[in-house]
Parts: C-alpha cells; structure tokens; sequence
C-alpha cells in the first residue's frame, strides 16, 4: 500500500494539468489572434479556477492582462520608435501600409521649422550606420507584431515626435515631444527647444529618451505574457531592444569624453523619468567618465523593468493617472491605455 | 528583485520533507513504492526543469564571470561562490588582460561586475540545488583552437591568440562568448515554467544583451581604423554558425540554421548600417537550443559532453544539459 505518496504525486499531478489546462485555454486566445479568428475565441470558453463552464466567450477576461492587449501595447512603442528613426534616418515616416489597424489612426506629428522632424546630417558615419540599423530593426518588429496580431493588431495613434516649440495635433496647440521632455527634464531653458534632428549628439539624446522606455518595457512584459511562442518572440525583441541602447548610451559615454555636459544632460532625463513613473529606481543615467553606467542594473545584474502603466508616465510625460499626452497625445489604441497615479 | 534566497530550493525541500515523513510514518507501505517512485524520477529527466535550466545558465553565468573578472582584475570569483552540487573544478589560464582605452576598461569593469552579480543571483535563488562551478579553461590554448576554428590567421603572433594580449583580442575573445549568453537566454526562455523565473530570466537576457551589443559596437567602431577587426569577428560568427549545425525548428524555443552574423557593414533598407545586432530578418536576435550552447562552449559539431572551455564538461542534475548536438 503506497498510498501516501501516491496521493501527494496525485494532488502535484492535478495542480500541473490545472495550470496546464489554463496555459491551454490562454494560448487559445493568441493562437485566435494570429489567424485573426475571433469566432476560434468562442471554442476557447473562459477558465475558472473551480473549472466549472461558462457559457460566454471572454476575449478579454476582467483582471487579466491578455497577450494580445501586451503585444498591442508594444506595437505602439515601436511605431513611435520606427516613426523616429524613420524620420532620422530618411526624412520620411514608416510606410503607410504598416499603420492601418484598430482602434483611431493617428498621424505623426512633425512640426514645422525648427525642430520639425527631418533627416539628421550626420557628421560620423558611425553613428549615421547605427540609426539605420536601429531604424530597419524597428520596421522589422512593426511587421513581425503586426503579422503575429493579424486583424487584431491596432492602429499607429496619433504621435509626436516634434521638437518644434508649437505643433498642431488634431485642432490643438501644443509643444513639440521633444522639446517638451527636455524642458521638463531641465535640459534646455523654458522658452528654448530641443531639436534631436540638429546633430549626432541630439540625435542620440533623442533615442536615448525613447530606447530605454522600450528596453524597460518589454523586460517588464515578460512575465505577462503566457504563449510560450510570443514570449521568446518578446524575448528576442527586447534583447534586439538592449543591443540598441548599448550602442545608444556608449555612444553617448564616449561623446561626453569630450562634451561633459552630455552626462549632465542624460542624467536630467533619467531624473525625470525616474520620478514621472513613481517610486522604486526603474532608470539610471550612463554615468560620467570617471566610471560609466552603460547597463542600468539591480544589485543582482539584472536590467530594470517598468510596468506599462509606468511606461505610459514617461510616454505621456505625466506623473499622474491619465490617458494621453507627450509622444501619444490622444492616447494609445487597444486596452492598454492610462499611466500610473504614482509619479 | 527576484524571490528571495533558494525559493526553489526551499519548494524542493518542503516536498522531499513530506516525502520523508510519509517514508517514517508509513515505511513499510514505502518500500513497494520504492521501485515506482524511481522510474518516475527518472522518465521525468527527459523534461528540463526551471531548476535545470537556471543551472545551465549558472555554468555560462560561471565562465564569463571568471573571463571577465580576471581579465579586469587579475582574479576570479570568490570561493564561496564556487561550491555547490556535483564535481567542483577550478579556473585555468586566466590573466588580468593588457588594456588601454578607457572605454574598453569601463565595458569590462561594468560587465565583470555584472557577471560576478549574475552569479550570485542564480545561486541564490537556486539554494542547495545550485551546481558547483566546474573546471573551466580560459588559457591561450583553448582561445587558439577557437581562432584557428574561425579561420583567424595568427601568423603575426606567433600561431597564437591571446585574449588578454590587447584590447582588439579582449573584445574579440568577449564576443565569442556574449551572443552565446544572449542566445542561450533566449532559447531557454520558452522552457521556464515559474512566472517570476520567466521574470528573472528577461532581466538576465537583457543584461547579456547590453553587454553584447557594448562588445559588438566596440567592435564596430575601432574597426574604422583597426585593419580586418570586423573581419575577425565576422569569422568567430561564421565559426559558430558551423558549430552549432543548421537544423530548422519552429519550436519554441524556435531555432534557425543561420543564427549567427558578423558586425561587418550590411545593406539595411536605408543603405550602408552597422550590424550591431544580429537578428533574423524580423528584427528578432536569435537563440539556440541548450545543445548549441554547448556545440560552442565544447568547440565542436559532435555530441560530447566535455571540451573546449569546460574540459570537464558543465555541470547538471540532467544530463540532457550537458552535452552538445550531433552537428
């Protein structure tokens, strides 16, 4: 008689097929998002924890962050990185085949003389070779999340990637992304612009206002995302996302070198987006020339993280709990939408 | 921050205690199970385990902490963090490297300290199921045979490479290691059960990832005015693109047979760009198998379980962790 341990393998047993079943139902719900089947949704039925039916399909279940809501999210955040390396890159935007989808299209707000978005003069070919190489990666994941969502995936809103002082987005006046981020931050006077299309070195600064928001994104949806499938996808993604902040903040390292003042202007934007997304140390700056700080770490080498909501605060270039401003401002598309009230 | 020290471990343990104390209170009703109980244990091998996999990554975790850390500072890890489950081995031909641009001696500094860190971090969530280091070769000879194996030619030192000689040979020797650590991550990621593993694991790939593309653009940039640098490092991707075969497989993890480029200029859809990144056609950087893994590390295309940088193998509770493929 061995029934003890047999008992307790059972009831080990039983918990692994529960949690295997609910991996099941929720790789349901992606699988349906890849073909563009929302009718599949309907064999899929909801899951509960007492496995009782239920008769009503659920998409999207109240509570629960759905793969497809994480992915939509981090579509968004490459439109807005490919619309600024495009623009870097080629004076010209993401093609405009790849932006239809869910949800409001929104245009790309450029500006108008300076500080409008344009193509950067680059004066190191270096530095010219990585942003197109960052920029076609960026195209490379619109496309991958854009096939892998299939008609769920969501539409590029409306984006603000201006360093003019006024813009005009859908009727109404405001200040260019950019330059509004850098005034916050204290790198530029009130009444000055920020322009990230003037120079290498603004160039930079720019992409380093955007490319640690992705890395920090997609590390933090890691352990969102339930289809193993999608999750090394992410994880390929976001190390391809790491690559190009390495690359942005040595190149960075190395200009303050010569230009000291580049350290005190990246750490004002670690500053600022540091307190936008609330407590705890989701940033750090790249350091100064006595000792560099390229890989922004915890105690146990482990890159830092957001929660979406954090990265909406420093997205939307607001502390509080709300729907849209900064880079997106009428807001995201899908049902990931408002920033965190702890900034 | 991850859970805190040996969850994993301390999870194991609750379900052994049980065990045991099932085993006391009932031993004669044990003793039959006992021949059940063992095949149980061991079909269950053939599925890797979070605890299998953290522990292939601590014998990676293990190789580039002491690369790195002898190389900026002339020692290794400390011996208390060394010790654990299975055959402990020691460090071989390691020296503090020979390097003279700041930036390179801010990127070792920092990814050394990262690697001690990443060390310590997998110990302690692993607790008593953490693996002991095991013997690992990082002498001038085993860096031969990988040049050789890329093709580099040596004949202007002497028919030897050594990783420690000069800057240009640290981040060579580096790059041969950190795509492996990116795509070890990335292949693995598929295979972790535990959310807050899966967590853990996002933040250490990422971490790699950095460190990649630091070595990669170093690369890149003193290759302006450093002859066939970019070349060399090209044919160290070549070599373990041959290495690691060029089976097709969806997965996940999914794996591709040419998972590996060089950081020569490429044509992107907007001219003349870097290859900083490596990634396959969709923006994605790669990963590879645990076997792959292993084809670099042993340096070879055949299915073994030592060679290479572990001489004596890596170490693993499942033995399906330590060998290489058939290639």
């Amino acid at each position: 008689m061995n029934g003890p341990i047999e008992f307790l393998d059972l009831m080990e047993r039983a918990e692994q097929q529960r949690q295997a079943r609910r991996r099941f139902i929720r790789l349901c719900g992606g699988a349906a998002a890849m073909t563009g089947g929302l009718a599949l949704l309907s064999g899929c039925g909801d899951d509960n924890d007492d496995g009782s039916p239920t008769p009503s399909p659920s998409p999207t279940p109240s509570g629960a962050i759905t793969d497809v809501a994480v992915l939509n999210f981090a579509l968004q955040l490459e439109y807005l990185e490919g619309a600024y390396y495009a623009y870097a890159v080629s004076g010209s935007g993401v093609d405009g085949a790849l932006l239809s989808g869910m949800g409001t299209q929104g245009a790309v707000v450029t500006g108008s003389g300076a500080g409008a978005a344009r193509a950067v003069d680059f004066s190191d070919d270096v530095v010219a070779e990585y942003a197109r190489e960052i920029a076609a990666d960026e195209i490379g994941h619109i496309r991958f999340l854009r096939e892998t969502l299939g008609s769920a995936r969501v539409a590029q809103p409306a984006i603000n990637i201006s360093g003019s002082a006024s813009v005009d987005v859908a009727g109404t006046t405001t200040v260019g992304a950019f330059t509004a981020a850098a005034r916050a931050a204290g790198v530029i006077g009130a009444g000055d612009i920020f322009d990230p299309y003037a120079s290498d070195e603004n160039f930079l600064i720019g992409a380093y206002l955007l490319t640690d928001v992705g890395v920090s994104a997609y590390r933090g949806a890691a352990k969102l995302l339930t289809n193993k499938t999608y999750l090394e996808a992410s994880a390929g993604i976001l190390a391809a996302e790491c690559y190009h902040d390495a690359t942005i903040r040595a190149e960075l390292w190395r200009r303050g070198l010569t230009v000291p003042s580049v350290y005190t202007r990246v750490s004002q934007i670690s500053a600022l987006r540091d307190s936008l997304d609330g407590a705890g140390d989701t940033d750090q700056d790249i350091g100064n020339a006595a000792t560099a700080n390229l890989v922004p770490t915890d105690s146990d080498g482990l890159v830092l993280g957001r929660s979406a909501a954090q990265v909406l605060n420093v997205v939307f270039q607001n502390g509080a709990a709300v729907t849209g401003g900064g880079f997106f401002p009428t807001g995201l598309n899908g049902t990931i939408l408002t920033s965190g009230a702890g900034g | 921050m991850v859970a805190g020290s040996g969850w994993i471990e301390a999870r194991a343990r609750r379900r052994d205690e049980r065990r045991a104390f099932f085993r006391n209170a009932a031993t004669a009703a044990v003793v039959g199970a006992g021949g059940l109980l063992l095949s149980r244990e061991a079909s269950a091998q053939t599925a890797p385990s979070d605890v299998d996999i953290l522990n292939f990554a601590l014998n990676l975790e293990y190789l580039e902490a002491q690369f790195y850390s002898y190389a900026v500072s002339g020692v290794g890890l400390a011996a208390d963090q060394l010790t654990g489950t299975q055959t402990q081995g020691s460090v071989s031909g390691a020296r503090r490297a020979t390097l003279s641009d700041p930036a390179v001696i801010q990127y070792a500094r920092e990814i050394a300290a990262d690697e001690v860190a990443h060390v310590a971090v997998l110990r302690r969530v692993l607790g008593s199921a953490a693996v002991a280091q095991p013997a690992i070769d990082l002498s001038t000879t085993v860096f031969t045979a990988a040049a050789k194996a890329a093709d580099i030619d040596l004949d202007a030192s002497g028919g030897v490479f050594d990783p420690y000689a000069s800057d240009d040979n640290f981040l060579l020797a580096a790059y041969l290691f950190e795509d492996v650590g990116v795509t070890a991550y990335k292949g693995a990621a598929p295979l972790l059960s535990d959310v807050a593993i899966v967590d853990a694991a996002a933040g250490l790939l990422a971490a790699e990832a950095f460190h990649a593309g630091l070595i990669r653009s170093a690369l890149y940039r003193r290759g302006v005015d450093v002859d066939d640098l970019r070349e060399k490092a090209d044919k160290i991707s070549d070599a373990r693109d041959d290495l690691d075969g060029d089976d097709d497989s969806d997965g996940p993890p999914r794996r591709v047979g040419d998972d590996d480029q060089g950081v020569s200029p490429v044509t992107s859809i907007y001219g003349r760009a870097a290859n900083v990144v490596p990634t396959d056609g969709r923006g994605l950087v790669f990963g590879r198998t645990v076997e792959q893994v292993h084809n670099i590390a042993y340096l070879t295309k055949q299915q073994v379980s030592a060679g290479g940088f572990f001489p004596a193998g890596t170490n693993n509770a499942n033995a399906a962790l330590r060998r290489s493929g058939a290639n």
